[in-house]
């Protein structure tokens, strides 16, 4: 294998596929980027065994085709800390990779290109694609309330639910959950619920932009893969059942009120700065015209901010993880929110004022 | 100024024993676990210190030193039913008490006006109260604050009341040795020895800058209580981290396979002692190893406490770091702290 490539070509890909590649491995193997050179095309692999990402790139000139595997990170690490506009050469020379560039040498590691492993091409039964804006947008709207390390397994991933005309996306952790649909062009008979794991969302929204072009899903019993331009990304599902959101989803409040998003997430974020560090419990008072957010922490600091709010029902009390607001607040497009509440023990329902296509749950704190 | 007692039961356990059977108070006396079974002393009675026996000592090699020594096994829930007692006692005179185990406490008495308001008395009339009623002798000690009480229950063991006085602290904690602050085991010791440390007084002469460097964070707690300074109130409820089990098995377990074996029962008196909790809601679980060579491993993972498959996983874990005989094996689960459990969930299973 020996081919050249400019710095540029080579960083994006090779950055997205070291994203994917674990820092602490179990197979030595696994920390390699696998690169194979054909005679117009450059193709660079990472795989931590549950996600698999594979980018194309054009070589400058490929002198002779061939393969090998690298450590990922030092190959990136080296590439980035080129010069721009630098031209890269890399070949394989007795079991070692050689990158030069310029008056730079570099001499790397290789392992057996056999032993890389490959996720094992399932049948993929169902295809379809998306707008990869609408699948953005619904992974970012989202993807903040998964669960990490939880060992009810199936919470540590995104819910992805493909019916006829409309996609949604369903995350939580057991204390708040995010839910977002659009109406997509798309006909999915019968309709597919899938988990996909954590990493495998936060991987595949990288690679994912604001613009209309298309994303082409392909699913699979247990795997799903999406490709997009230069990337065919791969990722293991995970086997179980996730909540079923509809239940969740509070329906009886009756204290609704309305606040300016920005405003209301600035008093919750310095009312957070005096609460208990780790388990960021604030009061919400709320009373005719105005919400008064409290905190205070084991140190006896107090935090008092009061913001108007439209609201005119009977007053109540109610505590929160002030993070879990916070995120909701972050995520939400619309200039003002709206939250809606039964009592200081039942779930709080938080939208745009009237109701968008996401809706975020939270489950109180005890006062 | 605070008031604070601590109250230390002399050689609890044998006490009680002595108590029922008067004849033991005469001989060398451990309760704890044989020889056979690789028992250690749990606690033993002042004529088996004498020949250097100590609690927490194997008891073959107590049974060396003292070749007449009498070894009782315990009898814990008669030990509990005392300990109430005495611990009723204590709620005659305060509300504010802080069990550290069934034979030791810190009161906080600083708002009490009986005896008006004389610390020095309340502990004199502990001592008789708790021999009248229990015949259990104890040590009291009498201090500004917790630390100080501490030490001074253990200055005049036994049947001791020793009592240091705000004006007393500073005179007192100049010839203190450091081995006695709490928190300062033999390493710490050794450590502090080696830097020509050996009292408070030479302690104090350190910088909070330099005991910062060379402790770290303990180094405050140091430069603290060579001042006298421990703010440490007197909690009335310890908040429980955890409920395990352990056993030392009367042989090694000479392999991995003999160790799955022995976790089954280990897993089953964790379940009933959970039971008895109340099944507490706990997120983590842990096993403990101590290999023949006296090496301590443990390994911990994210789970539920009601199942077995996770310990045994653990257990596989931990053995492989030593893979060699096992000496003792404990599995526990972490408890989820109150504070947390303010939060609601959404879903309803566990």
């Amino acid at each position: 294998m020996k081919f050249s490539i400019s710095r540029e070509a080579l960083l994006r890909p090779l950055t997205l596929v070291a994203g994917v590649v674990e820092r602490r491995q179990t197979l030595p193997v696994l920390s390699n980027v696998l690169i194979q050179a054909s005679t117009d095309e450059l193709s660079l692999t990472g795989t931590d065994l549950e996600v698999e990402l594979i980018g194309r790139t054009a070589p400058s000139q490929v002198e002779q085709p061939g393969s090998a595997t690298v450590p990922a990170r030092k190959l990136m690490d080296i590439c980035k800390s080129l010069p721009e506009q630098a031209e890269i050469s890399l070949a394989l020379e007795e079991g070692r990779a050689v990158l030069r560039s310029g008056r730079s040498r570099f001499t790397l590691s290789t392992l057996p290109v056999a032993e890389f492993p490959n996720i094992e091409e399932g049948q993929g039964s169902v295809e379809l694609s998306l707008p990869r804006g609408t699948l953005k947008h619904l992974i970012d709207a989202t993807s903040f309330a998964m669960a990490q390390q939880d060992v009810r397994y199936y919470l540590n991933g995104m819910l992805l639910e493909l019916r006829s005309n409309l996609v949604r996306t369903v995350a939580t952790d057991g204390h708040r959950l995010a839910v977002c649909s659009r109406p997509v062009e798309i006909s999915v008979e019968p309709a597919q619920k899938l988990i996909v794991p954590r990493k495998g969302i936060l991987e595949l929204v990288r690679l994912l932009d604001d613009s209309d072009e298309p994303v082409s899903l392909t699913l699979g019993a247990s795997h799903v893969r999406a490709h997009t331009g230069d990337f065919t990304f791969t990722s293991k599902l995970v086997d179980g059942k996730f909540p079923d959101y509809e239940r969740v989803v509070p329906r009886g409040g009756d204290k609704v009120f309305i606040a300016e998003r920005a405003e209301l997430r600035q008093v919750l974020s310095r009312t957070s700065i005096l609460s208990n560090e780790k388990y960021r419990g604030v009061r919400l008072h709320l009373e005719e015209g105005n919400l008064r957010v409290m905190a205070n922490n084991p140190e006896q600091e107090e935090a008092e901010e009061n913001v108007a709010v439209e609201y005119s029902g009977a007053a109540m009390e109610i505590g929160f993880n002030v993070g879990y607001l916070i995120d909701v607040l972050g995520v939400l497009d619309e200039d003002r929110v709206q939250m809606t509440l039964a009592d200081p023990n039942s779930s709080a329902l938080m939208e745009e004022p009237g109701g968008g296509d996401a809706m975020y749950v939270v489950m109180p704190m005890r006062l | 100024m605070r008031k604070i007692l601590h109250a230390d039961c002399d050689c609890f356990y044998a006490a009680v024993e002595m108590r029922d059977q008067p004849a033991l108070r005469e001989v060398p006396l451990a309760v704890g676990g044989s020889a056979e079974r690789r028992g250690v002393v749990a606690t033993c009675n002042y004529p088996a210190r004498a020949f250097g026996v100590r609690s927490a000592m194997p008891t073959a090699k107590a049974l060396r030193l003292c070749p007449e020594l009498v070894v009782l096994p315990p009898d814990f829930a008669r030990y509990r039913a005392v300990s109430e007692q005495i611990q009723t006692l204590f709620t005659e005179l305060t509300p504010l008490i802080e069990p550290l185990s069934l034979d030791e406490a810190y009161l906080d008495v600083s708002e009490v006006e009986r005896f008006r308001g004389s610390a020095t008395w309340m502990a004199r009339w502990l001592k008789e109260q708790t021999l009248a009623r229990t015949g259990i002798t104890l040590s009291v000690g009498v201090a500004p604050s917790k630390f100080l009480a501490k030490i001074a229950s253990d200055w005049d063991k036994p049947d001791g009341l020793t009592v240091i006085t705000p004006a007393d602290v500073d005179g007192f904690l100049r010839t203190l040795s450091v081995a006695k602050l709490h928190g300062v085991g033999p390493a710490t010791t050794a450590k502090l020895e080696t830097l020509g440390i050996h009292t408070c007084d030479d302690l104090r002469q350190r910088s909070l800058a330099e005991l910062l460097e060379r402790f770290g964070k303990f180094g405050r707690h140091l430069y603290q209580l060579a001042r006298g300074i421990d703010e440490r109130e007197v909690k009335i409820t310890r908040e429980r981290k955890s409920v395990s089990v352990e056993t030392t098995f009367d042989h090694d377990l000479p392999d991995l396979a003999a160790c799955r074996q022995a976790l089954m029962p280990l897993f089953d008196k964790l379940q009933q002692r959970l039971a008895r909790h109340d099944h507490p809601p706990s997120d983590k679980r842990f096993v403990k190893v101590r290999f023949d060579d006296f090496s301590l491993t443990s390994m911990e993972s994210m789970g539920t406490a009601s199942d077995p498959h996770g310990f045994q996983h653990l257990l596989e874990q931990a053995w492989q770091r030593g893979a060699r005989p096992v000496r003792l094996l404990g599995v526990g689960v972490r408890l989820v702290p109150e504070d947390a459990q303010r939060q609601l969930t959404l879903f309803d299973e566990g």
